[in-house]
């Protein structure tokens, strides 16, 4: 299934660098979030909760629901949409869950 | 540690105008924000190396007021940390910071708190599955990151941001599916009328409103959304229409689809920091929900620490641009700086703009019903998933306050620190108990206020200064 998110267009990005999300590569562009990335590569739900396994993704988009947890760089539980993505950074959504690419 | 004369938590509207406005005067400000870049919600700025070419003016605008307003940072007085989080404050103005680069102390002569506010949202059945979002977050990411979060979205709630956002994100290229707002045609259009002097925000309200009907979207008034339609992905949203007390009427239910729900019942004031540093809160019953008192020259009931913008009570950027100059020059006249001492023509002016934002707040009140008619079985805590039935159990058993829940029940004790569902718990206790939300209070802050790494408490490095960012910006201009 194709990704909801996209980019818009009317905008320059500057230079595309690459991540990798559980070990595939995905493009980036400088001052993105790493939600705004995995958003685009077609991921919604980025991790299970500890309660019942229940997928979760972005919610409120500015820091304060904690929903949207990923491991960056071996660091587990960082929020996404405040966490810029770096050329190279290693981010991992839960493998647990059935993300539909 | 270091010392600063002013430290400013937030760079939103208030808390720049605050800064600008100390360091004009002479004093030395230390500007803080955990978001990369200032501008706060209002306006918020895209990563300075994104050039514009061809953005709607609805997106443009804002962004480049914003740039105007944080271009006034660029003051040799004025030291920025942005990425940086307040994790935690005394009432003598010592903070604890956190940035990526680690953890640091400040200890200021002055605190101006401009933390701004969250989204008030309120539950239905499936909206924790990912493709369910805040109306804010959907219009962050587009603003600040260029992304749109779904193609055919539907907004739900009520008030000014739903047809605002609707716009913005009609004009970035998405289908809006429908918006759906709690109140009635002649709520909404009758409330207008209170507006009376203010004709530049009818005419914006009509001017949206007008766009979006032009572009066939269907505008669902006196309607909520009842549940999210989908397993795993967001496919639709059932909707009913709502009698006068906001609860469902059955047999009016209609199933819309759409790939992404986005959901805003108006603002709630971020007052964790006040509340940990002892400054005393009020209930603001224009908006329900209790903010952070001060005297007329914004400082709060600790000596030293000031409040500005939506901490101190939901007002909008106007309210928190005057705010924000207010408390700042008070701040700075405190440390003997000669500051523009706030005459009689700023207070009136601040007077005028709160009376005129109050006056909206009841055009788009939340009522009870819609709260009391969160079924038993949905989350209400998004981090320990406890359900509306076990609120309202607790709270029949005795739990009469949002302290006494958390004891209860953990609700609260999640990494969200009650944040989200703190105004809706204590709406569901107040009517399961028949009192007022003001008598079952807030949950009480505690330290660190977000998560931050085990070793970074009692750091003692200086903070990371990153500057505005804003140096080599292109204009995010050629609107069309
Ligand atoms: C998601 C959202 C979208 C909005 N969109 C609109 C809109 O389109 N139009 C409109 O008229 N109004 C909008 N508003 C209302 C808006 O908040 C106000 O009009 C205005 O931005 C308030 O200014 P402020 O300076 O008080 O707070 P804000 O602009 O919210 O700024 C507060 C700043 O403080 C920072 N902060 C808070 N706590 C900490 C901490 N502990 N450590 C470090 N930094 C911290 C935040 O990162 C933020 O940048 C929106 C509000 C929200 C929450
Ligand atoms: S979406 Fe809420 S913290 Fe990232």
């Amino acid at each position: 299934m194709a990704a909801q998110a996209q980019r818009i267009s009317g905008l320059e990005r500057g230079q595309a660098f690459s991540i990798t999300v559980n070990g595939q590569t995905v493009a980036a562009f400088p001052g993105e979030s790493i939600a705004t990335v995995l958003a685009v590569a077609g991921f919604r739900a980025f991790r299970a909760t500890d309660a019942s396994d229940s997928p979760r993704g972005i919610f409120c988009g500015m820091g304060i629901c904690f929903d949207c947890l990923v491991t960056v760089n071996g660091l587990p539980n960082q929020r996404a949409c405040m966490t810029e993505a770096r050329a190279g950074c290693d981010v991992r959504v839960s493998e647990t869950l059935n993300v539909e690419r | 540690m270091i010392t600063t004369e002013i430290a400013v938590i937030g760079a939103g509207p208030a808390g720049i105008a605050a800064a600008v406005a100390a360091a004009e005067a002479g004093a030395r400000v230390l500007v803080i924000d955990e978001n990369p870049r200032p501008g706060g919600q209002y306006y918020k700025q895209p990563p300075s190396s994104f050039k514009a070419n061809d953005v709607a003016s609805s997106l443009s605008e804002n962004i480049q007021h914003g740039r105007e307003l944080i271009a006034g940072l660029n003051n040799p007085k004025i030291t920025v940390c942005a990425n940086t989080l307040v994790w935690n404050i005394t009432a003598d103005g010592m903070l604890d910071l956190y940035a990526p680069e680690g953890g640091s102390r400040v200890l200021a002569k002055r605190v101006v708190l401009a933390s701004g506010a969250y989204e008030r949202v309120v539950p239905f059945d499936g909206w924790t599955l990912p493709g369910v979002t805040t109306v804010g977050a959907a219009q962050l990411m587009l603003k600040g990151q260029g992304l749109l979060v779904g193609q055919k979205i539907l907004l739900c709630g009520t008030g000014p941001l739903l047809q605002l956002a609707a716009v913005q994100l009609l004009d970035a290229g998405a289908e809006i599916a429908a918006l759906v707002e709690l109140h009635s045609r002649t709520e909404f259009f009758g409330g207008g009328l209170k507006l009376f002097g203010q004709w530049g925000k009818i005419g914006q309200g009509m001017a949206q409103r007008k766009k979006l009907l032009d572009a066939g979207v269907p505008m669902k008034y006196g309607c909520v959304v009842t549940r999210a339609v989908g397993e795993t992905e967001i496919t639709g949203a059932v909707i009913a229409k709502v009698d006068g007390n906001g609860r469902p009427i059955a047999g009016t239910e209609e199933t819309i689809a759409a790939d992404t729900i986005c959901m805003n019942y108006g603002f709630v004031p971020a007052t964790e920091l006040a509340r940990l540093a002892g400054c005393e809160q009020f209930f603001d019953s224009h908006f329900d929900a209790f903010a952070t008192k001060t005297n007329d020259d914004l400082e709060t009931s600790v000596s030293g620490i000031f409040a500005a913008g939506e901490v101190r009570g939901i007002g909008g950027v106007e309210v928190a641009l005057l705010e924000g100059k207010i408390a700042g020059a008070a701040a700075a006249r405190q440390l003997g700086y000669a500051a523009q001492s706030n005459g009689h023509d700023i207070l009136k002016e601040w007077q005028k703009a709160r009376a005129a934002f109050d006056s909206l707040s009841g055009m788009f009140a939340v009522k009870r019903g819609v709260y009391e008619s969160i079924a038993d079985d949905v989350l209400v805590c998004r981090c320990d998933e406890i359900r509306a039935g076990e609120i309202r159990g607790a709270a029949r058993a005795g739990a009469q306050n949002l302290n006494a829940l958390k004891a209860w029940n953990r609700c609260g004790m999640g990494r969200c620190q009650g944040r989200l569902c703190g105004p809706i718990a204590a709406q569901i206790i107040a009517s399961e108990t028949g009192t007022s939300v003001e008598s079952v209070g807030a949950f009480t802050a505690r330290i660190p206020i977000k998560p931050v790494p085990l070793g970074v408490v009692g750091a003692s490095a200086e903070p990371h200064a990153t500057g505005t960012a804003m140096e080599d910006h292109v204009g995010y201009g050629r609107v069309r």
